[in-house]
């Protein structure tokens, strides 16, 4: 799979358009001549979305994380797991079409304007996106912590607080860093909600307040309408290779931290 | 004993406070789709085809569920068996320790890569080089690829969970290999690659990015035949707000949609529920 998708960038036959790749400043307008495909605004677009929805998701969810493996009481825990298995089950396209009713309404509303798309609205909507994976793998690598040091602490007359900070958020940070790891994936690759979200507006952003459209939203926007071979079709599928390259860096972080975990856990 | 320090009282309250959004995220999205949603929620909504001028704005989403279920069927066809039997021959057949690993690796990175590329591949590889055109048969093979990680990944997990004394048990009776698999493995298997299967189904059901490509048509009528365009659940959902349609009619689908899919986990849920008490 990961081949086809290279032939497609026109590798192969020597076509691969590296320059234009790197033009992180020129313009996305495959219409004008010589046509020009700048994926600059997209990168800066899918960076921004990501980086908002991190910025949310990462704390939340590792807040529910620690809440879910240890302070919450059985009862309240037995509603929270089901509550997150649903909220992951929901598809990427209803969420982009909840945040559509009620974020971008919203700020549509209080700016005044016509319509409300926004990098900041993909980006809060994404943050609920990838809430429940954080959450659970925090809670797993958590969990083990508590269960391997937990009588020890206390029997040496640790408190709780300390034996959280001291002992069992530095034993789990490579876990915890897994967790962060598997949001960033899912945002980045995040298709259906910033593409009903962002605004789609083949511009480079201005602000977190502005219309964008990042890096999955241009693919999304673009490959039904062109010509397959063509240089454009080249572009779109060498920006492919790019976010599969990404994500799969990220899955091998992901692994790499997963493998840390548990050796530093019993070291 | 330990007074309690302000600081530890204050971390956690924003942890139960995490918590407390935790819940009620899903309550709060899936109420608000009921509120909006559930009016319009007929038997007539879910037989009748669209209708009115564009078409969707009445009538119902018939051909939406009947195209998302053929989808799916189609990527069974292909996922079933490569999933269910690489998970066996993972388990069962791998020589050595080393290629199961890196065999492991590597589906998981597939399970990983986001599904808009899964489009894309099915775009470039079914769709053009194929020539079989944006149609049911390339979209339901996307899916089947979407499906096929998860599928295998719980499978090859189900048979390593049979517990080696039946092997044992069974391979000393002096049965062969075979014997082993269908009559033993297999069944004690069942029920969790059958979970691993309602995950993978109402994974590929809502993701609307690889068959927007490969499949997916915004309206149309007759039949679902294997080489024609149809239309699909979440495309249908993205076309209605997207064109601004009706958004009446969209969160009602978006409802149908997430209903549709609670149950569908609920019976996942429920299955492994069963499988821990036998």
């Amino acid at each position: 799979m990961v081949l086809f998708l290279l032939k497609e960038t026109g590798l192969f036959q020597g076509l691969l358009p590296t320059r234009d790749l790197l033009q992180v400043a020129a313009p996305w307008s495959p219409l004008a001549t010589p046509p020009s495909f700048g994926l600059g605004h997209a990168w800066v677009g899918s960076f921004l979305v990501t980086g908002i929805s991190l910025a949310l998701a990462v704390p939340l969810g590792i807040g529910i994380g620690i809440f879910a493996a240890e302070i919450a009481p059985p009862p309240v825990a037995r509603i929270l797991q089901p509550a997150l298995e649903l909220l992951a089950g929901i598809p990427a396209v209803v969420y982009g079409f909840f945040g559509y009713v009620t974020f971008v309404k919203w700020y549509a509303d209080w700016s005044g304007q016509p319509t409300g798309e926004s990098l900041l609205a993909a980006g809060v909507v994404l943050a609920i996106m990838i809430l429940p994976f954080i959450a659970s793998t925090s809670a797993e690598a958590l969990r083990t912590v508590y269960q391997d040091y937990r009588e020890a602490a206390l029997g040496l007359g640790v408190t709780e607080g300390c034996l959280f900070r001291r002992i069992v958020l530095i034993k789990a940070l490579p876990g915890l860093a897994a967790a962060v790891a598997l949001g960033l994936a899912r945002a980045l690759g995040e298709t259906l909600a910033v593409l009903m979200l962002s605004g789609n507006t083949a511009a480079m952003p201005e602000g977190p307040l502005s219309r964008g459209q990042p890096l999955t939203a241009l693919l999304a926007t673009e490959l039904g309408e062109t010509a397959a071979g063509s240089p454009k079709y080249r572009m779109l599928f060498s920006a492919a290779c790019l976010l599969l390259l990404a994500v799969l860096a990220l899955n091998m972080g992901i692994l790499a931290l997963k493998r840390r975990f548990f050796e530093h856990l019993h070291e | 004993m330990n007074r309690p320090r302000p600081l530890d009282i204050l971390f956690r309250g924003l942890i139960w406070a995490a918590g407390i959004v935790g819940m009620a995220l899903p309550v709060w999205i899936v109420g608000f789709l009921l509120v909006r949603g559930a009016g319009r929620l007929t038997w007539s909504f879910l037989v009748d085809h669209p209708r009115g001028y564009p078409p969707g704005t009445e009538g119902g989403i018939l051909p939406a569920i009947l195209g998302s279920a053929a989808l799916i069927l189609v990527g069974l066809v292909i996922a079933i068996p490569l999933g269910v039997g690489g998970g066996l021959y993972l388990a069962e057949f791998c020589p050595s320790k080393r290629l199961q690993s890196y065999a492991r690796a590597a589906v998981e990175a597939l399970a990983g890569v986001p599904s808009i590329l899964y489009g894309l591949f099915g775009f470039a590889c079914f769709v053009v080089f194929l020539r079989m055109g944006i149609s049911l048969l390339a979209g339901g093979l996307v899916l089947g690829l979407v499906m096929l990680p998860i599928l295998l990944i719980t499978s090859q997990e189900a048979f390593a969970a049979v517990a080696a004394q039946y092997r044992e048990a069974t391979l000393s009776l002096g049965t062969d290999r075979s014997a082993w698999i269908f009559w033993v493995l297999l069944p004690k298997a069942r029920v969790r690659i059958l979970a691993g299967l309602v995950l993978a189904v109402g994974h590929a059901v809502g993701s609307a990015a690889p068959v927007l490509f490969t499949a997916s048509v915004y309206f149309r009528r007759g039949g679902l035949h294997l080489d024609q365009p149809v239309m699909t659940l979440p495309t249908h959902l993205y076309f209605l707000v997207s064109e601004a349609i009706s958004f009446d009619h969209a969160f009602t689908t978006a409802l149908v949609l997430v209903l549709g899919l609670a149950i569908f986990n609920g019976a996942a849920m429920a299955l492994r529920h069963q499988m821990r008490d036998s």
